[in-house]
């Protein structure tokens, strides 16, 4: 178990810079998500991590003591790559052995550590496969024994859900929370999943482009979103973004005018989440565009004076129809508003829906 | 209902006459590949079995063509009836069709030839001075060696120079796969441009180095310039099959613990097992049947190889005694071809590129 820290880290190749000025502070047992689109450099910090990359700059240290230089073999962190990487000429036992070797450890006590670490990822009855003759999930299974084996303190995670199907996804999901939790190693998780990050990690790190965007809480990123793009990044539909003009306590979006409370005057983003937007007679009108079922909710389309806007309904099934008109409010606080230029969001700034 | 009742078995014709046309389209086109086959094969096999023949069958003063014909009479019937026999079954009859012709033509050989077969055109096996029993004179200066010292030099030559390849070809793949260093990309095009030159426009330069350095006539010279003339192609080849080795399992290798070194021994290399096979088995190859350099580069008897025993024998002997040329020959070729045939099973499956699974 270790804490980890992070200290202005930067990898660059040649001219490409993959992670710049990156801090951050994982605390023992902890397990940290770092959330992100594709190539902003989340398996790049993952590798610094591992000692697979040495940082361009920067510290990394582990309880500590700066580890920057110390190779990858000498750092006892578990890894499961996005591939699996399983030797493919080895069969399940020898792949979750593999770690092992390196200790020193007597082939028995090898053996059952390695049936043990199996059992724990319910794939005891596969000892003798090839990876070759493994499903996806079962790989998958494997890589995270074989992670485990050597009780490492730290164990990192390259999207490792993302070659598995929705249902298997889900309960390798849990499974490796419970794993987590049960062994209480020092975890990071590196996804681009949102939901995989909302609901395995106590704390999500979102990346763009090489640097750290927002560290918080789910609950954090999604409420209190420090920029636009955490708000777009976070959230499924995705949040409703209009652009306005604030003046005098009053911000005007599209034919609208909104009340304002706290200070701003400029151009600004007004963010309303589809489901902080309550459907009734009154309020601002609407007309329905088209209704999307999505299983337990559904998703409305509205033409409003604002411009387009997403609205979710509980439900499989709502008793709006394509044209109808409709009136729609919503709760100030749930608003958020952004600086257009800075992109960041403006706090204690709120928009309020025109009195009637 | 009337409608369909009547419609039914004309379809069902339908349905059956399509069968029967793509059944009849399959088998001729099965029966021309094999055609092909058979034709092409008969003039490739037909040396080979004379070959062998010969050195069983040939006496002093000539060769015996009436035997030669009746065999190439039972071998000829016998690809073309295996080639039929290929054409209308297959799994397990066809191995046992296959094991009745052999049979087959192994009685009507012996029946044929049999009381013309026998083994004296292999004595140089256990006689040291061949060309001196067979003219009935030894000329003491140039007394023809053992045939266990070419086969000896011959094997040091192959096996050494095929260690020497595997293992240089072996490290320089990896290292051109996996890093980046100044001059790398020339490195990779004059590995290509080496290869397209033919070694033989080297031979006066080489000549002359082997001269200055000391290494001419000795096995270690000859050793150093076959293996020098094939490490291109080697490493070009080992490149491509680390190439295919994903970095993942090298780096999850080391973060479980292993040395760069250990990574390298114990999860990559045994990925491209079959790409050193390969370059193994042509290596060995080459050393074996190797004739030009050998030719320039060894004098002195005591170094010859199997090469230059076969040419000094036709050489001396020649006009003389055939068989005995014939049966050096298949002496000769035995060794590739078991490796050939311990292999092939494991080189078949290089087309499926460096790693399986
Ligand atoms: N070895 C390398 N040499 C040069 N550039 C690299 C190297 N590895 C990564 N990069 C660059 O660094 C950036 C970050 O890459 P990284 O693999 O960390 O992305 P990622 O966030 O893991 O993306 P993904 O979700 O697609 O896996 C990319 O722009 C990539 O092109
Ligand atoms: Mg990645």
């Amino acid at each position: 178990m270790a804490r980890i820290e992070l200290r202005g880290i930067r990898k660059q190749w040649g001219a490409v810079v993959a992670v710049e000025d990156m801090n951050l502070v994982i605390e023992d047992g902890e397990f940290v998500a770092i959330l992100g689109p594709s190539g902003c450099g989340k398996s790049t910090t993952l590798f610094m991590l591992a000692g697979i990359y040495m940082p361009t700059a920067g510290d990394l240290l582990f309880d500590g003591a700066r580890v920057n230089e110390v190779e990858a073999k000498d750092r006892n962190v578990g890894i499961v790559f996005q591939s699996y990487a399983l030797y493919p000429h080895m069969n399940v036992k020898r792949n979750i052995m593999f770690p092992l070797k390196f200790k020193g450890v007597p082939r028995e006590e090898a053996e059952r550590l390695a049936l043990e670490a199996a059992r724990m990822v319910r794939v005891e009855e596969l000892l003798e496969r090839m990876p070759a003759q493994l499903s996806g999930g079962q790989q998958q299974r494997v890589a995270l024994a074989r992670a485990l084996v050597k009780k490492p303190q730290l164990l990192l995670l390259d999207e490792p859900l993302s070659n598995l199907d929705a249902a298997l996804r889900l309960s390798m999901r849990s499974e490796i929370k419970r794993l987590q939790r049960e062994t209480g190693i020092t975890t990071v998780l590196v996804t681009h999943d949102q939901i995989e990050a909302t609901t395995m990690a106590d704390r999500i790190v979102v990346m763009r482009t090489g640097r750290i965007e927002q560290i918080g809480t789910a609950e954090d990123l999604y409420r209190r979103p420090d920029s636009l793009f955490v708000a777009s990044f976070i959230g499924a539909p995705p949040i409703n973004l209009v652009e306005g003009e604030a003046a005098d306590g009053r911000l005007r979006v599209g034919e609208l005018t909104l009340e304002l409370r706290g200070d701003v005057a400029g151009a600004v983003v007004l963010g309303l989440r589809p489901e902080s937007i309550a459907l009734d007679g009154a309020g601002i009108p609407a007309r329905v565009v088209d209704v999307e079922p999505m299983g337990r909710e559904t998703l409305l389309l509205l033409d409003t004076p604002m411009g387009p806007l997403r609205v979710l309904q509980g439900g499989a099934s709502v008793p709006y129809r394509e044209g109808d008109q409709l009136g729609l409010t919503f709760a100030p606080q749930d608003s958020i508003l952004f600086d257009r230029e800075t992109e960041r969001r403006l706090a204690d700034v709120h928009a309020a829906p025109p009195k009637a | 209902m009337a409608v369909q009742t009547l419609e039914a078995p004309a379809g069902a014709e339908r349905w059956q006459m399509l069968a029967v046309r793509a059944r009849r389209r399959r088998r001729l086109t099965d029966s021309l590949l094999i055609g092909f086959l058979v034709t092409v094969s008969v003039p490739i096999i037909l040396p080979y079995f004379w070959m062998l023949t010969i050195s069983v069958s040939a006496k002093t003063g000539g060769v015996e063509s009436v035997v030669l014909w009746r065999a190439s009479g039972v071998l000829v019937p016998a690809v073309v009836a295996f080639g039929l026999l290929r054409l209308f079954v297959e799994g397990r009859r066809l191995l046992w069709g296959g094991l009745m012709i052999a049979a087959i033509a192994l009685v009507a050989l012996l029946l044929l030839v049999g009381q013309d077969l026998h083994a004296q055109n292999y004595r140089f096996l256990w006689n040291p001075d061949i060309v001196a029993d067979i003219r009935g004179r030894a000329t003491a200066e140039a007394q023809f060696p053992s045939v266990w010292v070419a086969f000896r030099n011959s094997l040091a030559l192959a096996v050494t120079q095929t260690a020497l390849v595997l293992t240089v070809s072996t490290l320089a793949g990896y290292y051109l796969s996996r890093f980046q260093f100044p001059g790398r990309s020339g490195f990779l095009q004059g590995l290509l441009v080496l290869h397209a030159f033919p070694a033989m426009t080297l031979i006066i330069p080489i000549f002359l180095l082997m001269y200055w350095s000391g290494l001419l006539d000795t096995l270690t010279g000859v050793i150093l310039v076959i293996a020098t003339l094939e490490l291109p192609f080697a490493i070009f080849i080992m490149k491509g099959f680390f190439d295919a080795v994903p970095w993942d399992i090298e780096m999850s290798a080391m973060t479980d613990g292993a040395s760069r070194r250990q990574a390298f021994l114990q999860v990559v290399l045994p990925q491209v097992k079959v790409g050193m096979l390969a370059v193994g088995v042509f290596a060995f190859i080459k050393g074996w049947e190797e004739y030009v350099f050998v030719r320039t580069l060894l004098f002195e008897k005591q170094n010859w190889v199997m090469s230059l025993y076969i040419f000094w024998v036709s050489e001396d002997i020649m006009g003389v005694d055939y068989g005995i040329v014939a049966a050096v020959a298949v002496f000769y070729i035995l060794p590739s071809l078991l490796l050939y045939i311990f292999c092939q099973k494991y080189l078949v499956q290089m087309t499926l590129g460096g790693i399986k699974g």
